[in-house]
């Protein structure tokens, strides 16, 4: 199931100054079936360390699937995943070092209900990183500044428009101090007007030099931010290149085709 | 007229939707109360005809029954034989409610667990267990617990447990005479550790680091516990307070109680209409009232001015029962202080057999569960419980998945997803119909009458056999029952809306 041609060549698209860093996110052949339907056949990719990678293509390409076994959602069935140096197999350690060093992201937000903003973003420092509780307060008011929302903080989720949500979303997984940041469609539940409020977040981020894969339909921000773009389809990588690359010189007639129905 | 049109202009009374919905409430309830009326006043000119007075007064009867268990089981009157019942209803109602709730957590997490074994186990009890009717579980519990062994023990023998035909009997703690003396010294010295927690949190909020709040709270309250444990006699003074506030107490004159009560009735309807008016206030002044509002206010005037024609002229008696009563509990809860050097809060004793031979028994020093109750208990609680774990597996389902997966990705563990995360938010979804359940077992005791078990029920119909009394009899248990659960669901309710989740 492995079979990898030169399209999908891990270190396509690297920069120089790119290659020279280490490699955070190394996945190797990695399978994932649902039951009979195969979801990733032998995906094969690199992340480098403080680099910004879309992933794009078309719905049911197993996008989502790829980033949600990054930190362990689901549980590939073939291949390696490798996160910042540790592998993730049945050891519920690593599991446990991987999930509070990668955040993630997700469509519908998920933020608990029944908790306060503050309380949202403290839950996890308090409990996992074993923090003071003013001390992780202190920490989430600063990151609820960052998001561009701090007077929301004794506020209940369901109080919150939809992208105000989604950036305490993100307060609250960089609350964690992580070193991966996975983005799962983070706008694609949003409003138009308010999709720019939580890309702007993104932006900034990534300007911070965050280590981020992000599965988006955004194209503008994936011409304006990515370091490389991924395109999957049927579970396959097709093609890796950088945004210039991607957009202007697709190699492969699927990503032109995928091109032609979006621009 | 388009000009006119444009006023508002007061539709005529046949027209108007609220007029109209509340004349049709206010029939409504003349009609039924018409009709019960009629129906009471039928059966007791009948009764009457019959040579049974209808009333209550056979409550001062004696009673000349004796009952299998409970506070008093040779009452001296009906109204203790029926009050006994009505203790040994509730007894049944909150042990089966506390275990079965026990039971039902458990077997629904279990039918969610991932080990299969778990799973298997509590999806065939649920299975089996909710679809036998009630009434065959207790009668089957009664079966079981009759199939035990004979009670042969020599009389005066003490053991740790026994188990026999008599019922399951266990060593007993009991409050002895310090036990509301020791419980009172505890709270006063609650009040300094209350601040010395105060201060701690503020300390570790200030200054952060760890302060242990939790463990000095702790350690503190054990300590003051043992310290109340030895010196609870210097807590015997309320017995005089008390006793003086009910002699004072029993010095109010009836006309006073009566004055009491009207105020408070005219107080509590003006302070209602004063907060609804409140409720209609904007920020640009008081909104305008409609008929509605109006119908409602004269229904809190109107329900005021009834009970103050209760108070003075339809049952004056009300007042002295209120102002007795009132005096008897005082002198009650003084006669529970007062307890001398050595008393102790809590005492325990083992059980003992009684009367050697024919009519061997337990002596009441051990904690016996009787035949009778155990069948009942075990019956409701195992019945119950299958449907408890339901409702807190759909509970626990009902938590969106992305809730888990949320925590996860942040690294909680399992144990903390379902301690912080999912359980605080199934809990919001499973209190209604938990309440429900309550209910059910607390109506489903009365199902005690089949293993002869003495509750509110039982002992009332063995009563009514013996007087023909049973119209006033069924509107006793009517009113229990009713209060029961309105009780538990006004505590459910409370529950309820302080775990809405807010939105908006």
């Amino acid at each position: 199931m492995t079979t990898t041609n030169s399209m999908t060549d891990v270190h396509n698209g690297l920069t120089d100054e790119l290659r020279a860093r280490n490699d955070i996110i190394e996945c190797r052949g990695v399978d994932k079936w649902f039951g009979d339907f195969q979801a990733l056949r032998g995906v094969d990719l690199l992340v480098k360390d403080r680099e910004v990678m879309v992933v794009l293509g078309p719905s049911g390409s197993g996008k989502s699937t790829l980033i949600r076994c990054i930190n362990r959602l689901e549980v590939h069935q073939g291949g390696d995943i490798i996160v910042d140096g540790v592998e993730l197999t049945n050891d519920l350690r690593n599991i446990d070092k991987i999930r509070s060093e990668v955040g993630m992201v997700f469509q519908q937000f998920n933020l608990f209900p029944h908790l306060t903003v503050l309380d949202n973003i403290t839950l996890a420092p308090i409990w996992v990183r074993k923090k003071a509780k003013k001390e992780a307060e202190q920490k989430a008011h600063e990151l609820l500044e960052r998001v561009g929302i701090p007077e929301q903080a004794n506020k209940f989720p369901g109080q919150l428009s939809g992208g105000q949500q989604q950036r305490v979303a993100i307060a609250r997984s960089l609350a964690m101090e992580p070193r991966v940041m996975l983005f799962d469609e983070p706008t694609s539940a949003l409003d138009p007007e308010m999709i720019s409020e939580v890309l702007d977040v993104m932006k900034d981020l990534a300007n911070g030099g965050m280590t981020m894969i992000c599965v988006t339909h955004e194209m503008g921000f994936a011409r304006e931010v990515a370091d490389r773009i991924v395109f999957m389809e049927d579970g396959r990588v097709v093609e890796i290149g950088t945004p210039n690359q991607f957009f202007t010189d697709p190699k492969s007639d699927r990503t032109k085709l995928f091109l032609s129905q979006i621009l | 007229m388009p000009a006119a049109s444009a006023h508002h202009e007061r539709p005529p009374f046949w027209r108007n939707t609220n007029v109209l919905k509340w004349g049709v409430q206010i029939l409504t309830l003349a009609a039924v109360v018409a009709a019960f009326w009629f129906l009471v006043s039928q059966a007791k000119t009948n009764l009457d005809d019959k040579g049974i007075p209808v009333g209550y007064d056979w409550l001062n009867d004696p009673a000349n029954i004796q009952l299998g268990e409970g506070i008093d089981t040779v009452p001296d009157t009906m109204g203790r034989a029926l009050w006994s019942g009505m203790v040994n209803t509730l007894r049944v109602a909150v042990l089966g409610i506390i275990a079965s709730t026990i039971l039902g957590i458990v077997l629904g997490i279990a039918r969610l667990s991932n080990n299969w074994l778990a799973q298997k186990i509590a999806s065939v009890y649920v299975e089996t267990i909710r679809n036998i009717p009630v009434l065959v579980q207790i009668l089957l519990w009664g079966v079981i617990v009759a199939s035990l062994p004979e009670l042969t023990a020599d009389p005066g023998e003490k053991r740790w447990f026994f188990a026999s035909q008599k019922g399951i009997s266990l060593p007993r703690v009991f409050y002895a005479d310090g036990f509301y003396q020791f419980v009172a010294l505890l709270l006063v010295l609650a009040i300094p550790i209350w601040f010395v927690r105060r201060y701690l949190k503020r300390k570790q909020e200030l200054e952060g680091g760890e302060q242990h709040v939790g463990s000095v709270t702790f350690g503190l309250f054990v300590l003051a516990a043992i310290i109340a444990w030895f010196a609870n006699p210097i807590m015997a003074w309320p017995r005089g307070v008390f006793h003086a506030i009910e002699d004072a107490w029993a010095e109010i004159p009836q006309s006073v109680m009566q004055l009491i009560l009207t105020v408070i009735a005219v107080a509590g309807a003006a302070w209602w209409i004063k907060r609804f008016l409140d409720s209609r206030r904007t920020p640009a002044g008081l909104a305008k009232l409609i008929d509605d509002d109006y119908f409602r206010m004269i229904f809190a005037v109107v329900g005021a001015l009834a009970f103050v024609f209760v108070v003075w002229v339809l049952w004056p008696g009300l007042s002295s029962w209120i102002i007795n009563s009132g005096s008897d509990f005082w002198g009650w809860l003084g006669d529970k202080f007062g307890g001398d050097r050595g008393s102790r809060p809590l005492d325990g004793m083992r059980p003992t057999v009684t009367e050697g031979g024919r009519f061997v028994n337990y002596a009441p020093t051990g904690w016996t569960l009787t035949p009778a109750f155990a069948a009942l208990f075990f019956g409701l609680t195992f019945y119950t419980a299958s449907f408890i774990a339901e409702i807190v597996r759909g509970g626990i389902m009902a938590v969106p998945q992305g809730q888990n997966e949320a925590a996860a990705a942040l690294g909680l563990s399992r144990g903390q997803a379902l301690r912080k995360v999912v359980l605080p938010q199934a809990f919001r979804i499973v209190m209604p119909p938990l309440g429900n359940q309550y209910l059910n077992i607390t109506k489903n005791s009365s199902l005690g009458i089949a293993v002869a078990f003495s509750e509110v029920v039982q002992v009332g119909q063995t009563l009514y056999n013996k007087n023909n009394q049973t119209l006033a009899m069924y509107s006793i248990f009517m009113v229990f029952f009713l209060v029961c659960s309105l009780t538990i669901s006004g505590v459910v309710n409370y529950i309820n809306n302080k775990l809405k989740i807010v939105e908006r």
